[in-house]
């Protein structure tokens, strides 16, 4: 068993289960059916092709930076009424997601995310992905292994702006019910746009055992706008 | 092209705006986003789409055209008539989309929901009216369902190939989009600023010192970066000899279009201060990470944010490249400011020349010609 990695971050991305057509939200943490979406947009495969093996993989998350709660406001009009919905997103987050299976399938995976045939995106059309998804393949190591032992994927300037120590939340999937595992609705069974099905997966969070020593952390971090009215006082 | 081709062409614009507000919320506020920690104006990728498909009106030929309406009965309807032979035009049109698979609620309120339809699919659909009887009865045939859906799919034109169609009342109508439009967010830190105004009672008596009417407008002006993809290789499925020139219009429109929310007030209809075109083998990308840290004007306010974000993308974009994924084929770029991505500047009538001839090259001959 080996454990691909990506590394989901843009300045928005928006993980719903259950949408409406006027209200459409965002679980705080990447979606399963989201994510296998994505993997098969890479891979090519259309919406009424299978995709049990991707479902089979075993899918993990690390929240590296949790990002704020956006709401978008969305009109559409046509001749006599105006539409509204609210469209939720989250901004600003990073996130480490682990795919746990046999190396040949991650191998192929980890390919195709490099030359997509679809376009990749992070639950919305309107939110492409910022810099490479595919971290690559961390072999022999298990799901909560890989998530563990990856470096924080937080860039360097904030990193100096965030605490000494850091825990990283980890959710996971697991097969057996332990105390604190529940059941979510984000299993992706099919994408086919005639009779889409999800079922329910296990998960549970793991008290998070990644602790970051955060050394290059700043006592002081100048505001990022030149304005600074505390300046005369100090007499620069 | 082989089928196992990849092309995608990738649009980085950098645009400022002045105090403006271009795409606001429920509450007046124009919208933002919060990226690198810091607050950043936001203009939507629906807001700017819709501002795309205006001048697509201009430059592209009717029949690529979609229209998105409720009101698709008189859109058949219409071709229809051009056709003639039918005397209850409107019955029939109103039958041939229900036997597509639409619910149309009556002639005059059409479909329950926008629907995004080619002026070519309207004409085939008044086509197989006219031609087969039984597509326009009240209870069609199977047969004549089915070729009644298939003209609703097929030349879904310029439009629906790149934006895509979603048709909640049956999903096998449903289109994915070829193209996909970030939000724009700005390079810099942004704060929201207020507005606050008097108007003037020009009849008024002269005793009277105050306000006719007083008000509060939200604004913030900013150097946006703007990003929109294309998968070359899918809408050229759709499109076939028509994708070089469909590629072309959108980034036409991507870069020449403004939406307008109080473009009256505000007047902020401003061009790109420099735009970087790509095609490449393997993947898009979204260059938004050269702003992740929050761009600054320069450190005595000398270098403004136009300079100093093109600087930023000009490095980014030479990491990505050199430490990641290697060059794109191509690289165009218009703008002093970001010359050195291309080796030249060239201007947009060029660049989109340039660009229309490189693809049909480049869907000729499978693109073996690097």
């Amino acid at each position: 068993m080996s454990t691909l990695l990506l590394r989901l971050a843009a300045p928005l991305q928006s993980w719903g289960v259950d949408a409406k057509f006027d209200r459409r939200g965002t679980q705080s943490i990447p979606t399963k059916s989201g994510v296998i979406g994505l993997v098969a947009a890479a891979l090519g495969r259309r919406r009424d092709e299978g995709i049990d093996d991707l479902q089979s993989l075993r899918f993990g998350v690390r929240v590296d930076q949790a990002g704020d709660l956006l709401r978008d406001y969305h009109t559409a009009k046509s001749v006599k009424s105006t539409y509204v919905t609210n469209r939720y997103y989250l901004s600003d987050a990073v996130f480490l997601v682990g795919l746990q299976g046999v190396e040949t399938l991650l191998k192929e995976i980890d390919t195709a995310l490099r030359i997509p045939t679809f376009p990749l995106f992070l639950g919305r059309r309107s939110c492409p992905p910022e810099g490479k998804i595919s971290l690559g393949i961390r072999t022999n190591k298990n799901l909560v292994e890989a998530l563990q032992e990856e470096e924080w994927l937080i860039s360097d300037w904030l990193r100096r702006k965030e605490a000494k120590y850091v825990q990283l939340p980890i959710v996971v999937e697991v097969e057996k019910e332990t105390g604190g595992a529940y059941y979510i609705r984000d299993n992706p069974i099919s994408f086919d746009q005639n009779h889409r099905k999800f079922g329910f997966r296990l998960v549970t969070e793991i008290e998070a055992k990644v602790v970051i020593n955060n050394e290059s952390r700043h006592t002081v971090q100048g505001d990022t706008t030149a304005h600074d009215p505390m300046q005369e006082l100090r007499g620069e | 092209m082989k089928t196992n081709e990849r092309l995608y062409l990738d649009v980085h614009v950098l645009q400022t705006v002045p105090p403006s507000c271009v795409n606001r919320d429920d509450t007046g506020s124009p919208k933002s986003a919060v990226y690198g920690g810091a607050n950043r104006a936001r203009v939507s990728s629906q807001s700017w789409k819709r501002a795309m498909r205006v001048i697509f009106e201009e430059i592209i030929p009717q029949d690529s055209l979609g229209k998105r309406t409720k009101r698709i009965v008189s859109m058949v309807e219409k071709e229809i008539k051009k056709l003639g032979g039918i005397e209850k035009t409107e019955e029939a049109a109103i039958n041939i989309l229900t036997a597509a698979g639409l619910k149309i609620k009556s002639a005059e309120k059409g479909a329950d929901a926008l629907f995004f339809m080619s002026v070519a699919q309207a004409k085939a659909l008044a086509e197989l009216a006219t031609e087969d009887p039984d597509a326009i009865k009240s209870t069609p045939s199977t047969e004549a369902k089915k070729k009644a859906k298939q003209a609703l799919k097929e030349s879904p034109g310029i439009e629906i190939a790149l934006f895509g169609r979603m048709v909640a009342d049956d999903p096998s109508l449903n289109t994915d989009a070829c193209a996909q439009v970030a939000h724009s967010i700005s390079t810099h830190k942004v704060n929201r600023e207020y507005d606050y105004f008097t108007a003037v009672d020009d009849l008024s008596p002269e005793d009277n010192a105050g306000a006719g009417h007083i008000g509060t407008v939200e604004f913030n002006s900013a150097t946006l970066y703007r990003y929109a993809t294309i998968a070359v290789h899918e809408l050229h499925r759709y499109l076939e000899e028509e994708t070089a020139e469909a590629v072309k219009a959108f980034l036409n429109a991507f870069v020449c279009s403004m939406p307008t929310g109080k473009q009256n007030t505000f007047a902020n209809r401003t061009l790109p201060d420099a735009v970087f075109v790509t095609l490449r083998n393997d993947q898009p990308i979204n260059l938004v990470g050269a702003f992740e840290r929050p761009v600054q004007s320069g450190k005595n306010n000398d270098e403004g944010y136009v300079e100093a974000s093109a600087k930023a993308l000009v490095k980014h974009a030479n990491d990505v490249h050199k430490n990641w994924l290697g060059s794109p084929v191509l690289s165009l770029v218009i703008g002093e400011s970001l010359k050195e991505l291309a080796g030249e500047t060239k201007p947009l009538k060029d660049v989109l020349d340039t660009l229309k001839e490189e693809l049909q090259e480049r869907l000729r001959t499978g693109g073996d010609n690097q």
